[in-house]
């Protein structure tokens, strides 16, 4: 048995014991919309049509005491202009309309990788587009952007890659999930370029599991909802997601059994990632757990792993720059959060038939091997 | 009238042995010394598959020195395949040739790749039989190694 399969059965056997879900109070709200197969009683409800995410809205009990919005941008891969105006212009596209959103949203999360390469210019290129957005805003990491200078830039400015707030009934955690990769360069004596290019290689081999909360974040967290009601909502926003859905291109932490004990006291945790640039929900435990769009570009579902709650969004058009990519309006009303995709390129977002989903053509794919070669 | 007929069936049949007697002279022993594949010969053409299998992965996630060794601009924007494409996933070529609904014609995997490079990378279109190309797709077949062949499915 392969690895990655003994983790798999252990991540199930762990977190997914039979009456262990997330808050009961889940129910299916107005923005949700009927999938085509529920309709004609189709009982083909296998990964492609798999529940879930036919609604696109989440309800956490005892929430918000007033009802509110936020906004979610993430995974920008800004290069500088002479490069690359098209990422460019989705950011600004991005910040138009989160700055347009009526009501307006109490606060803008930015979720991680607004840079490409971590260059200093590239970071303050997305400082000055995201200044059109004049709500608070709030950011996490992306590998992205911390490991060109170690965060130095990043720091300097957006202070620290972790940090806790309550808002209107909620509390509100946002995890640094990047910046405790293991030192593959210091031993290859890497440049700071070459650091970041290994970093910046999602399927590439050399930076290994990178993605992780560590022990002493835990203890913060930990020590950050002690005094919380064990029943109120708590939404984590982190870069990668908190569980392990395809560890080769670090779309985990790899730390997930520690992050589940942890949380496990609490029955009303949703976590919000970035970085994998698709469609994803997942429940783990008491966790439920959301990926969101990147403005940048799309990437297909991994060849396994993709959790079985998962409605997975359609097939991007690669011709269309604006299709499969986007940003999030969440809405909290009442007792129940809502999470609404814009996927600028079109209205359906999720597949309405096999053809439309990547994981209609099953692939078996292996890891690249170039990068081991050399020159280190 | 049986017996001649005999006799030209049989006159035919020599003819025919005779002529390729004549053929199989100074043909024959070239094709008969022949050997069976040795596991150094093997080891060869393993060797010169994956030398452009590592060319191709070196293209493929956007190595600036192999492009311009091989002389070839694949990208005008920072973009390599390999960014919309991990581990060459989703690329298909096991589902080539077929109709490409983005190109709107019958293409093979080599046009696909073209495509890509002008598109969204804005590169520079590569010759179809290029070195580059070969290493390109050796790349993305070695990487779909375990996937089922499935012609024109979209």
């Amino acid at each position: 048995m392969s690895e990655l399969n003994r983790e798999r059965r252990e991540m199930v056997a762990v977190l997914q014991r039979p009456g262990v879900r997330p808050d009961p109070s889940l129910r299916i709200t107005r923005r949700t919309f009927i999938h085509r197969s529920c309709l004609t009683g189709a009982a083909t409800v296998a990964q492609t049509f798999a529940w879930w995410p036919l609604l696109n809205t989440i309800d956490v009990a005892y929430a918000a005491e007033q009802p509110f919005k936020f906004a979610w941008v993430s995974d920008t891969h800004l290069y500088p202009k002479s490069v690359n105006m098209r990422f460019v212009e989705k950011v600004q596209r991005a910040a138009r309309e989160v700055q347009a959103m009526n009501p307006p949203a109490d606060f803008l999360i930015f979720g991680g990788d607004l840079a490409q390469l971590g260059r200093t210019n590239e970071l303050e290129l997305g400082v000055e587009i995201l200044n059109e957005v004049k709500i608070r805003k709030v950011f996490i990491p992306g590998e992205h952007d911390w490991y060109y200078d170690m965060g130095a830039k990043w720091k300097q400015l957006f202070d620290k890659p972790n940090w806790t707030f309550d808002h209107k009934g909620v509390r509100f955690i946002g995890l640094d999930t990047v910046t405790r990769g293991p030192d593959y360069w210091t031993v290859r004596k890497m440049s700071p370029e070459e650091r970041m290019d290994h970093m910046a290689t999602l399927d590439g081999s050399v930076a290994g599991p990178w993605a992780g909360v560590g022990r002493d974040q835990l203890d913060w967290v930990q020590k950050t909802l002690a005094d919380w009601d064990k029943a109120r909502p708590v939404v984590i926003f982190s870069h990668n997601p908190l569980y392990e859905y395809y560890p080769p291109w670090n779309f985990w932490v790899r730390d997930w059994r520690e992050v589940n004990e942890v949380l496990k006291p609490y029955t009303n945790v949703t976590n919000i990632h970035g970085h994998v640039h698709q469609v994803l929900y997942n429940e783990i435990g008491t966790m439920r757990s959301i990926g969101m769009l990147a403005t940048s570009w799309p990437w297909p579902y991994a060849p396994e792993g993709v959790p079985k709650l998962t409605k997975p969004m359609i097939r991007a058009d690669p011709g269309d720059f604006y299709d499969g990519v986007g940003r999030s309006e969440i809405s909290m009303k009442n007792d129940r959060i809502e999470n609404e995709y814009i996927m600028w390129g079109r209205k359906e977002v999720f597949v309405q038939s096999a053809p439309d989903s990547s994981l209609s053509q099953p692939e078996i794919l292996r890891p690249r091997i170039a990068d081991q070669l050399g020159p280190y | 009238m049986t017996t001649r007929t005999t006799f030209l069936f049989a006159l035919c049949i020599a003819s025919l042995v005779g002529l390729l007697v004549e053929i199989a002279v100074p043909v024959g022993p070239a094709n008969a010394n022949k050997d069976p594949v040795t596991p150094q010969q093997l080891k060869a053409y393993e060797e010169a598959f994956m030398e452009q299998v590592r060319k191709g992965d070196l293209l493929f996630h956007g190595d600036a020195a192999t492009a311009k060794q091989m002389n070839v601009i694949l990208t005008n924007t920072g973009m390599a395949c390999a960014m919309c494409h991990p581990f060459a996933s989703d690329t298909h070529p096991h589902a080539f040739p077929k109709y490409q609904v983005s190109m709107a014609k019958f293409a093979t995997l080599r046009d696909m790749i073209n495509w890509c490079i002008e598109k969204p990378n804005q590169g520079e279109k590569i010759d179809s039989d290029s070195d580059a190309m070969k290493a390109l797709e050796a790349y993305i077949y070695w990487s779909n190694t375990g996937s089922v062949l499935v012609p024109g499915r979209y």
